[in-house]
């Protein structure tokens, strides 16, 4: 196959129709194919006998091997294979490109020549210029001196003239080079610069056309447009053009039809086969022109995205990991997003329970067995008294904890049995020696079922809780002990004569000695008898005074064994006295069995001496012969013992039954009301109860229970 | 032994008891000691001189009505001393009225206890001597016929035998038959000391 350029190889038009023709020969020939090429070199010799000449040299040069088909590339290498083929290649069908309309219109082709005709659309071209440059009025069309460039000259007089859009049109053809350098670069910048070819100037001079894009756009002081897709990228703005590629891919598909067998007759030539406007970006940029008023389908050149073209699919695929990072980013940040808010939200909540715990004085902590670690609020710094500074661990709490409740709290945060909740109170020694009790509320939270390492919990500061508990407390012992005065006030007659029994004794053996040592021969054993029975009287007059003085002390309770009989015992000797002035008698009737309970012995005291006291006042209208009050013990019910008043009274009137235990409420006209309110308080605070009911047999029973307690030691 | 002056001491309190019966005996008194007013009723001989000492507040039955009770025996009145733990104003005029030698508040003195006791101690031996010439001239009295005893009365009135004689419708000279009869029955020579007599007899009445 052989290449038939009309030109040198300088021609970019037909360089790259040739370059696109081979590429698509040797991708689609189904047999390998020897190309070879020539070049008439027709613009710089354009004599008859140069021609004749290289059809000789063409001759000589295939005579042994004449091409099987030719390709001509660039207008005049028709005329010449037309006229010289069968010098060099006969018969050998011909596929010509790059032939406008009017030439192949004059030419008379013989039947097996067919190709591209392309016609370079002035009108399209200066149609693009016209959007781009709506205001420009003046138009200057640049056509050289050479064969070509005179049919061009009277092509764009004619599309001119035929235009709706009326120019002031200036022809600049027919100079030399240099003088058109000259004439462009005085060219106004509102007008429109069509350069069609100068092939050659006045001066005859032969140039490459698309080699003068270059220069002459670079010196107009105007946009220049071009029919020529070779000139674009050189400096002019653009134009209606044919891809030369293209045209080439056109002329080897038809060649390739042709050397399958089918006869080029039967091909008609084509025209244009990829014809579009095309544009150079830069140059856009250059003259402010808007990409927006480009015809549609404008194919954009050297636009700065042009990696898109030549690494589409990486870019694509950079595009998609981008995009699809950008969305793993952003899903990210949305989760991060909610994360923060819910951290937020999180972290608002604790800091408002934070706050409302430390508003109520709670301080919130969460203790790690294992690692023995401890986390508190900060308001528990506050509580235990611990410096800003200092870190909040397990033993910055624990020394801060009372010595004597060190025990206590240690336990609290080692041995918790799990979803029992622990109450213990602690005393807490803040640096200035100020003690505050503190509640540790504790929990362990137990996880899947297995034993949890961690225990929380809440710190309460109830100082005040338990100072008010204090009072309480100490109120009621300071009524318990005015009701203990009050009635040892009334017993004061016979708490007199309880005392003044042995007082009597203990003159009358003392004077009786003195009278013995008087007399000449004392009886040292009748003085000796004397002074064991002082003795003996003094310590029944101190055990007097020593149960009084229990019974006036004011003090906290004290829990001690206390034998049941023992009390009732004690309580009765006060009231001898009492008994005998009112006429009543007395009886006991003990268990044999003395049982202990575990209490106050004072206390109980109070509530028996309170209830005999009752049950005296009870009988004040009883007959003398009846006046008896039983005092008996016993258990009723296992576990417990049993203290039984019964008197012989008026027992317990339907008015007042029911309110005997209401405070401050008494039938007496001296009472305060508060004995058996107290008397009902004391037996609960021993975990026992009291009753009072009436006798059947007349009068009322009185009776409280206590638990047994024996100690746990042997006491025998 | 039955004719010593014995002191009979009552209290419920052992201790007391004891030590008054101890400081008593110093003194070289018989002491019998009781702890309740039962008992020192039940085995009580008023013939046997001496005295009580009583306690006052006792159970059952206090000092004063062993006093009463002591009093309702009859023409002899044994002395009472009462010792009290209490020492209240109306039990003491109730007691002393009653005629009690003294009302001591305990502890007792010995010197008041002393003196009260020897106090009781004449009482009783006054009593006992008025006792016993009452029943001296009781027992002379017994032996006067109903007309001696008659003239008596009318002679201790004041009435001359005369009057005497008119009042009974007999004549002077019986009347002084009895009357020197009788002088001499009961063994007396004046008219004044027959007057004395039977002023004690109504005393002791």
């Amino acid at each position: 196959m052989l290449m038939l350029h009309a030109f040198n190889y300088t021609f970019p038009a037909s360089t790259l129709i040739a370059d696109g023709a081979r590429k698509r020969l040797l991708e689609r020939s189904p047999q390998p194919l020897e190309i070879d090429a020539d070049f008439l070199d027709l613009a710089r010799n354009t004599d008859a006998e140069y021609e004749s000449r290289m059809a000789m040299f063409l001759r000589t040069k295939y005579e042994k091997r004449p091409p099987d088909l030719v390709i001509t590339l660039g207008s005049v290498a028709l005329p010449f294979i037309v006229r010289h083929r069968d010098d060099f290649a006969p018969n050998a069908p011909v596929v010509f490109t790059s032939v406008s309309p009017q030439n192949y219109g004059a030419l008379r082709l013989p039947p097996n020549i067919t190709g591209i005709i392309s016609e370079f659309d002035l009108g399209k071209t200066l149609a693009l210029a016209e959007r781009l440059q709506p205001e420009a009025s003046r138009l200057f069309v640049i056509a050289g001196s050479g064969e070509v460039d005179r049919r061009w000259q009277s092509t764009a007089r004619k599309i001119i003239e035929d235009r709706k859009r009326k120019f002031e049109v200036t022809y600049l053809f027919e100079h030399s080079y240099a003088n058109l350098v000259e004439e462009v670069s005085r060219i106004p910048r509102d007008s429109i610069v069509i350069l069609l070819t100068v092939f050659a100037d006045s001066k005859g001079n032969a140039f490459v056309p698309a080699q003068l894009a270059g220069p002459l756009s670079a010196a107009s002081s105007a946009p220049v447009y071009a029919p020529y897709d070779t000139y674009i990228g050189k400096g002019i703005v653009g134009g209606f053009v044919e891809t030369f590629e293209s045209v080439g891919v056109r002329a080897a598909d038809m060649a390739l039809q042709i050397l399958a067998g089918k006869d080029p007759a039967t091909i008609a030539p084509e025209t244009n086969p990829g014809q579009t406007y095309r544009v150079d970006h830069r140059a856009l940029a250059r003259w402010g022109l808007q990409e927006s008023k480009l015809p549609p389908d404008t194919v954009v050149l050297f636009k700065e995205p042009t990696i898109w073209s030549e690494h589409r699919g990486v870019v694509v695929a950079a595009i998609l990991i981008v995009a699809l990072q950008s969305l793993i980013v952003g899903a990210l940040l949305v989760q991060r997003r909610r994360r923060l808010r819910a951290e937020n939200l999180l972290k608002e909540s604790e800091e408002r329970m934070t706050f409302a715990a430390a508003a109520a004085n709670i301080g919130l902590w969460k203790f790690d067995r294992h690692r023995n670690e401890l986390w508190a609020t900060e308001h528990c710094r506050a509580m235990f008294g611990i410096a800003r500074d200092a870190p909040l661990t397990r033993d910055a709490f624990l020394s801060a904890v009372h010595p004597d409740d060190l025990q206590t709290a240690t336990r609290a945060l080692r041995s918790l049995e799990a979803e029992q909740p622990a109450v213990s109170d602690v005393r807490i020694v803040l640096p200035g020696k100020e003690v505050r009790w503190v509640r540790m509320r504790a929990r362990s939270r137990s996880e899947g079922g297995s034993q949890s390492n961690h225990i929380g919990g809440i710190f309460v500061d109830i100082t005040e809780q338990k100072s008010a508990e204090a009072e309480v407390a100490l109120q009621r012992q300071e009524v318990e002990h005015l009701m203990r005065v009050s009635v040892l006030g009334e017993l004061s007659g016979s708490i007199a004569h309880e005392i003044n029994q042995p007082l009597t004794a203990i003159l009358s053996n003392a004077q009786a000695a003195l009278h013995l040592l008087a007399q000449e021969l004392p009886d040292i054993a009748e003085i000796r008898d004397a002074l064991e029975e002082i003795v003996h009287e003094d310590n029944r007059a101190g055990e007097v005074i020593h149960r009084l003085r229990r019974l006036l002390k004011k003090g906290q309770r004290q829990a001690e064994y206390v034998n049941i009989n023992d009390l009732v015992r004690s309580s009765v000797s006060l009231l001898n006295g009492e008994l005998i002035v009112r006429d009543i008698s007395l009886r006991l009737d003990l268990d044999h069995a003395p049982s202990l309970t575990c209490g106050d012995s004072v206390q109980l005291q109070q509530v028996l001496l309170n209830l005999v006291m009752n049950a005296m006042d009870a009988m004040a209208s009883t007959p003398i012969a009846q006046r008896s009050i039983l005092i008996s013990t016993g258990g009723s019910q296992a576990g417990m013992v049993d203290v039984i008043v019964r008197d012989r009274g008026h027992g317990i009137r339907a008015k007042e039954n029911g309110r005997l235990f209401e405070p401050f409420y008494t039938t007496k006209s001296h009472g305060l009301g508060l004995g058996l309110t107290l008397c009902s308080t004391i037996i609960h605070a021993h975990q026992g109860k009291l009753t009072l009911v009436n006798d059947e047999r007349g009068g009322a029973i009185a009776k409280f229970s206590l638990p047994v307690q024996q100690p746990t030691f042997d006491i025998a | 032994m039955t004719d010593k002056f014995t002191i009979y001491l009552v209290d419920d309190d052992p201790g007391v008891l004891k030590g008054l019966s101890r400081l008593l005996r110093t003194r070289g008194y018989e002491v019998k000691v009781y702890s309740s007013p039962r008992l020192f009723l039940d085995e009580h001989d008023m013939t046997v001189p001496g005295c009580a000492v009583l306690d006052v507040s006792m159970p059952g039955l206090d000092g004063l009505e062993i006093q009463r009770v002591l009093s309702a025996a009859g023409g002899y009145h044994r002395p009472v001393v009462f010792v009290t733990g209490k020492g209240d104003i109306p039990t003491g005029v109730r007691a002393m009225k009653a005629g009690a030698i003294d009302f001591l508040t305990k502890p007792v003195n010995d010197k008041d206890l002393f003196e009260a006791v020897s106090r009781a101690e004449a009482r009783d031996t006054e009593s006992r001597r008025l006792h016993s010439e009452m029943e001296l001239i009781e027992a002379k009295v017994s032996t006067l016929t109903p007309r001696e005893r008659e003239v008596l009365t009318h002679v201790v009135a004041g009435q001359l035998n005369k009057q005497i004689a008119g009042d009974l419708g007999t004549v002077e000279k019986t009347i002084k038959v009895h009357r020197s009869r009788m002088m001499e029955k009961l063994g007396i020579r004046s008219v004044a000391d027959l007057v004395r007599m039977t002023e004690k007899l109504n005393l002791s009445k």
